[in-house]
C-alpha cells in the first residue's frame, strides 16, 4: 500500500544524513566540486548537538608557547591523542587527523568564524585535559555553535538543498551496494525515496540510550543503528565516555574548559582529590581518570547527597568567569540557580561520547559499497577507548572535508541507478508505519525508554561487571521484544512526533544490545571501559577492535587488529 | 499546578486550550512538563525539542505571555513570579483564554508566525529574511595563509550578536512585526549587524542591505527583542547603530 498520493523520489549525486559540523562541512566540499549533495536531517541544522560544543577544538596552532618554550606539533598532538585513547586508536587514522587539524580551523576562520584570540591577535588556545600544549582553539564556550552558525551560513550561500525534519527510515541496497534512502517527511507523514550513487552517514552520537547525559534529546544514533540494518559493521561501541563535569540535576555539560581556565574539582570534604588520582594533571587528567575518580569518591561516601562533587571556580574571578565562561554562568544559573562566581557548582559523571561507531576506514568508507560515514556516528578511530577533550569537534571539520573528498573521487565511476529499489522500500516502510499506527494495547514508548536508559546507565556505566552486565542485556533483550507490541495514541501520519520517538527507539534498543555485547567479551578494562572484574588492560588478548554485525538476524562479534606504528603501547601515568 | 497548553492542527475551526494537572519536581522546566504532558495525557501534543540546554534555539514559545525557551523556563520560578520580563504590551499577547498566572502555566506557539500544530509554528519567513540579509562572511583581502589577525576587543564586540541562536523570540515579542509582516526584524537585523561591525570584512558598506522602509527604518524602538532575548543579544542597540550611521552618511552626501 502506498500512502499518500504518487510516489516522491528525490536524486542526488551524493547524499548526506545529518546536518552537524560534520555533514555541513562536506555538503560544502561537494559544492566545491559541483556535484549535486543534499542534507537530509531530523532537525533543522542549527538544533543539531555540534551547536552545544562548548570547549574548543584541538589543533597543534602553537599560538601559545608552553612553560618550557617548546612549539607544539602534530606529532606531540598525536602522541597525546593515542595516548589519551589508551592504545586503541588507530594511529595512521590518528596522524591523518592531527596533520589536518590546523588547516581545518584556519579554514573555519576563513569562512568567518569568529574565535577567541589572543593579545597579539591570533587565535586563542586554552590547556585540556591530557594535552601536553594549550592546544585547543576556542570561541568563548560557544566553539560549536560559532562553528556550526558559519558552516550554515556557507551553505545558504550557496543554496545547498536541505531536507529539515526528515527522519531516515532505512537505507536502500542493491547488488551489495547502498544507493540510496527513504525517510519520513515529519511535517506531512509521507515517505519519500532519495537515490544517490553514494551516501555519507553523519548522524552523530546515541548517548540518549543512557539516562544521565549531556548529550541533546534527538542524540539516539539512528545513523548507526541505519547503517547495521543494512549490514554495515559497528565497531568499538562499548567505549562510552562518561564526562566528569555535568551539572548535578540535568547532568548538562560543563566543558573542561572550565578545568582548563583553573577550576578545581573538590569533595565534601573540600579536598583537591585529584591529586591523589593523578598527581601531575590533577584536575586535567583525561575524562576517563577524572570521572572514575568523581564516581569512586561519591562511592565512598565523600560526595555531597544525591551524588555530586563540586567544581569550584570562585578563584578564578568575576571577570575571568564572565570573560572565559560566560555561557558555563549562564548554564549553573538557569539550571542549578547557582552563580559560580559566587558558590561552587554542583557536577557529577555523565554519559558525553560514543568513541564507537559505524567501522570506516581511514577513509571513511564501510564495508557496504556506497555507504560512508564520518564525525561521532562514525569509528576510524581517531579517539580509541577514550576521547580527549577538543578532539570531537576536529574530527568533524577534519573527515567531513576528507571523507567528502574520497566520495567525490569515488562516485565519478558510479553508473545512475533505477528507481525501482526505492518504490519497493518505501511500501514497505509505508506497511511498516502502518503497522506501528494500528497497533493497540502494549507498553507505552516512554516506558521502554525509560527501562532501556536506566538499564544501560546502571549496568554499563562507568564501572562494569559481569554478572549485572549479563542482566542487562537479558532485559533488553526482553525490551526488544517488548517494543513490537508497543503502541501509539497519536494514529495520525502528520507531525507524528510520537511515532518518531517509536522508530528512533527501535533503533536505540538495537545499538543497546550491540554496547552490551561488546562490554561483556572485552575483558580488560581500557580507557572508558572499566571492569571491575578485570581491572588491568590486556594488551595481549584485547589490544584490537570490537566489530559486531549481523549475520542471519543474529549479532556476531568479530575483532580486528589496531594499526599502531609511532607510538608503541605503555603504560598511562597522569 | 497546571500546564494549559494551545492545541491546535490543520482541518480544526479554532484552537482551544487542554488543562494538565503537573506532578512537578525541583528544577522542572516547562519543557520536561510538556513532555510530562506527552507521556500522561496525551502523546500528539507537539512541539519542538533539540537540546534542552538553551543553545540550539528550537523551542522558543510564548510562555505565561512572554516569548521564552521552554527549555530555560522553571516552572516553579514562573509560578513565584520571578521571571518577570516587562514588554510593552502589543496584540499578539492579549487574552486569548481566562488564565490565573499564580496556578496555571499557559503555553502558547510563538506569536507573529503560522502555527502548523499545536507549539509549532513555521519559520519559513523567519528564515526568509535570514536569508535576505545575505549572512555569510565576505573578507576584504584573499585568505592569507594564516588565520587573519583579530584585536580580542573586536571579538567582544562581536560576540554579542554572534551569540543569537535563531531561536525568534525577538521577533515573536516585536509589535512592529505583528502589525507589519514584511518588517525583517530583529533577528535579521542583529545578524546583519554582527557582519557590518567584523573588522575582517570588506569596506563596502553591509548596511545598505537593510536600508529600505522594512529593513533598519521601521524599528520603532519598543526594545521587546533585547529583553526577552535568551541570549542577551540587543537588536535595538544594532539597529540604533546602524540607523545613526546612515544618517551621518546621507547627511554627508
Amino acid at each position: 500500500m502506498i500512502w499518500g498520493v504518487g510516489v516522491v523520489i528525490h536524486h542526488h549525486d551524493i547524499l548526506i544524513i545529518g546536518g552537524g559540523l560534520t555533514g555541513l562541512r562536506a555538503a560544502l566540499r561537494i559544492s566545491d566540486a559541483g556535484l549535486n549533495g543534499a542534507v537530509v536531517s531530523k532537525v533543522h541544522p542549527l538544533r543539531s548537538h555540534s551547536v552545544a560544543a562548548q570547549g574548543g577544538m584541538n589543533a597543534s596552532l602553537g599560538n601559545i608557547k608552553s612553560e618550557d618554550g617548546t612549539k607544539d606539533s602534530w606529532k606531540n598532538h598525536a602522541y597525546d591523542t593515542v595516548t589519551g585513547s589508551d592504545y586503541l586508536a588507530d594511529q595512521d587514522a590518528v596522524e591523518r587527523m592531527c596533520r589536518e587539524a590546523p588547516t581545518a580551523v584556519i579554514e573555519l576562520e576563513h569562512m568567518g568564524m569568529v574565535w577567541s584570540r589572543v593579545e597579539n591577535g591570533k587565535i586563542a588556545q586554552r590547556p585540556f585535559g591530557g594535552a601536553g600544549f594549550p592546544r585547543t582553539c576556542y570561541a568563548a564556550d560557544r566553539t560549536g555553535h560559532n562553528a556550526l552558525h558559519t558552516l550554515y551560513e556557507h551553505v545558504v550561500e550557496r543554496e545547498i538543498p536541505v531536507y529539515e525534519e526528515y527522519f531516515v527510515t532505512s537505507l536502500i541496497t542493491e547488488d551489495g551496494r547502498c544507493i540510496g534512502c527513504t525517510a519520513l517527511e515529519i511535517m506531512t507523514g509521507r515517505v519519500h525515496g532519495f537515490v544517490a550513487k553514494a551516501l555519507l552517514m553523519a548522524t552523530g552520537g546515541f548517548g540518549r540510550i543512557f539516562n544521565k547525559s549531556t548529550n541533546a534529546l534527538i542524540n539516539t544514533g539512528d545513523g548507526q543503528a541505519l547503517a547495521l540494518r543494512a549490514g554495515a559493521l559497528l565497531k568499538d561501541m562499548e567505549f562510552v565516555q562518561f564526562h566528569p563535569t555535568t551539572l548535578y540535576g540535568t547532568n548538562i555539560l560543563i566543558t573542561e574548559g572550565a578545568r582548563g581556565e583553573g577550576g578545581m574539582l573538590l569533595n565534601r570534604g573540600g579536598e583537591r582529590f585529584m591529586e591523589r588520582y593523578a598527581p601531575h594533571s590533577v584536575d586535567l587528567a583525561p575524562r576517563d581518570v577524572v570521572a572514575r575518580a568523581i564516581e569512586q569518591e561519591i562511592a565512598e561516601g565523600r560526595g555531597y547527597d544525591g551524588g555530586y562533587v563540586h567544581l569550584d571556580l570562585r578563584h578564578l574571578g568575576a571577570d575571568r568567569i564572565m570573560d572565559k565562561l560566560p555561557g558555563i554562568r549562564l548554564i549553573a544559573m538557569d539550571f542549578a540557580g547557582v552563580d559560580p562566581i559566587q558558590d561552587p557548582v554542583p557536577v557529577q559523571p555523565g554519559q558525553h561520547y560514543s568513541m564507537g561507531g559505524i567501522d570506516v576506514d581511514i577513509n571513511g568508507a564501510t564495508k557496504l559499497p556506497g555507504l560512508y560515514a564520518a564525525g561521532e556516528c562514525a569509528c576510524f578511530s581517531v579517539h580509541g577507548a577514550n576521547r580527549l577533550g577538543g578532539n570531537s569537534l576536529v574530527e568533524t571539520v577534519v573527515f567531513g572535508r576528507l571523507v567528502a573528498e574520497k566520495i567525490i573521487e569515488d562516485v565519478e565511476t558510479i553508473p545512475p541507478t533505477n528507481d525501482k529499489p526505492a518504490e519497493a522500500a518505501i511500501e514497505s516502510v509505508n506497511d511498516r508505519i502502518e503497522g506501528m499506527l494500528r497497533r493497540e494495547g502494549g507498553d507505552r514508548v516512554f516506558e521502554i525508554r525509560g527501562m532501556m536508559t536506566d538499564t544501560m546507565s546502571n549496568k554499563f556505566g562507568i564501572f562494569r561487571e559481569k554478572q549485572t552486565m549479563q542482566e542487562g542485556l537479558d532485559e533488553i533483550k526482553k525490551m526488544q521484544e517488548q517494543i513490537a507490541h508497543v503502541s501509539l495514541q497519536n494514529k495520525e501520519r502528520e507531525l507524528n512526533q510520537a511515532l518518531v520517538r517509536l522508530l528512533e527507539l527501535e533503533g536505540m534498543l538495537l545499538l543497546a544490545e550491540v554496547v552490551a555485547r561488546g562490554a561483556l567479551v572485552r575483558e580488560e578494562s581500557r580507557g572508558s571501559h572499566t571492569r571491575t572484574d578485570y581491572p588491568e588492560r590486556d594488551d595481549r588478548n584485547f589490544l584490537k577492535h570490537t566489530l559486531v554485525g549481523f549475520r542471519d538476524e543474529t549479532m556476531q562479534v568479530s575483532y580486528k587488529p589496531v594499526t599502531l606504528g609511532m607510538f608503541e603501547p605503555k603504560e598511562r601515568v597522569y | 499546578m497546571n500546564l494549559k497548553v494551545y492545541r491546535y492542527h490543520r482541518g480544526m475551526a479554532s484552537p482551544h486550550y487542554d488543562i494538565f494537572e503537573l506532578e512537578p519536581r525541583l528544577g522542572m522546566t516547562v519543557m520536561e512538563a510538556l513532555f510530562q504532558f506527552q507521556e500522561k495525557l496525551d502523546d500528539s501534543l507537539a512541539f519542538h525539542y533539540s537540546c534542552r540546554g538553551a543553545v540550539c534555539g528550537t523551542c522558543a514559545m510564548l510562555i505565561n505571555k512572554v516569548p521564552r525557551l521552554a527549555c530555560r523556563t522553571q516552572v516553579k520560578s514562573l509560578l513565584k513570579g520571578e521571571l518577570k520580563v516587562s514588554i510593552i504590551p502589543y496584540p499578539a499577547i492579549g487574552e486569548t483564554v481566562p488564565w490565573n498566572s499564580e496556578e496555571e502555566i499557559l503555553v502558547e506557539p510563538l506569536p507573529h508566525l503560522p502555527v502548523i500544530r499545536d507549539l509549532i509554528v513555521n519559520m519559513d519567513t523567519f528564515f526568509r529574511y535570514y536569508r535576505f540579509i545575505e549572512p555569510v562572511f565576505r573578507p576584504s583581502t584573499v585568505n592569507p595563509e594564516e588565520e587573519r589577525i583579530m584585536d580580542p576587543a573586536a571579538v567582544k564586540k562581536l560576540e554579542v550578536y554572534t551569540n543569537c541562536i535563531l531561536c525568534a523570540a525577538c521577533s515573536a515579542a516585536c509589535p512592529v512585526e505583528g502589525q507589519n509582516p514584511k518588517y525583517l526584524g530583529p533577528a535579521a537585523l542583529a545578524k546583519l549587524y554582527r557582519f557590518h561591525i567584523d573588522p575582517r570584512e570588506a569596506e563596502t558598506s553591509r548596511l545598505k542591505t537593510a536600508d529600505i522602509p522594512n529593513g533598519w527604518w521601521a524599528c520603532e524602538f519598543y526594545g521587546n527583542c533585547s529583553r526577552v532575548c535568551p541570549k542577551a543579544v540587543p537588536p535595538t542597540t544594532a539597529i540604533a547603530k546602524a540607523v545613526a550611521e546612515l544618517n551621518r552618511e546621507k547627511k554627508r552626501s
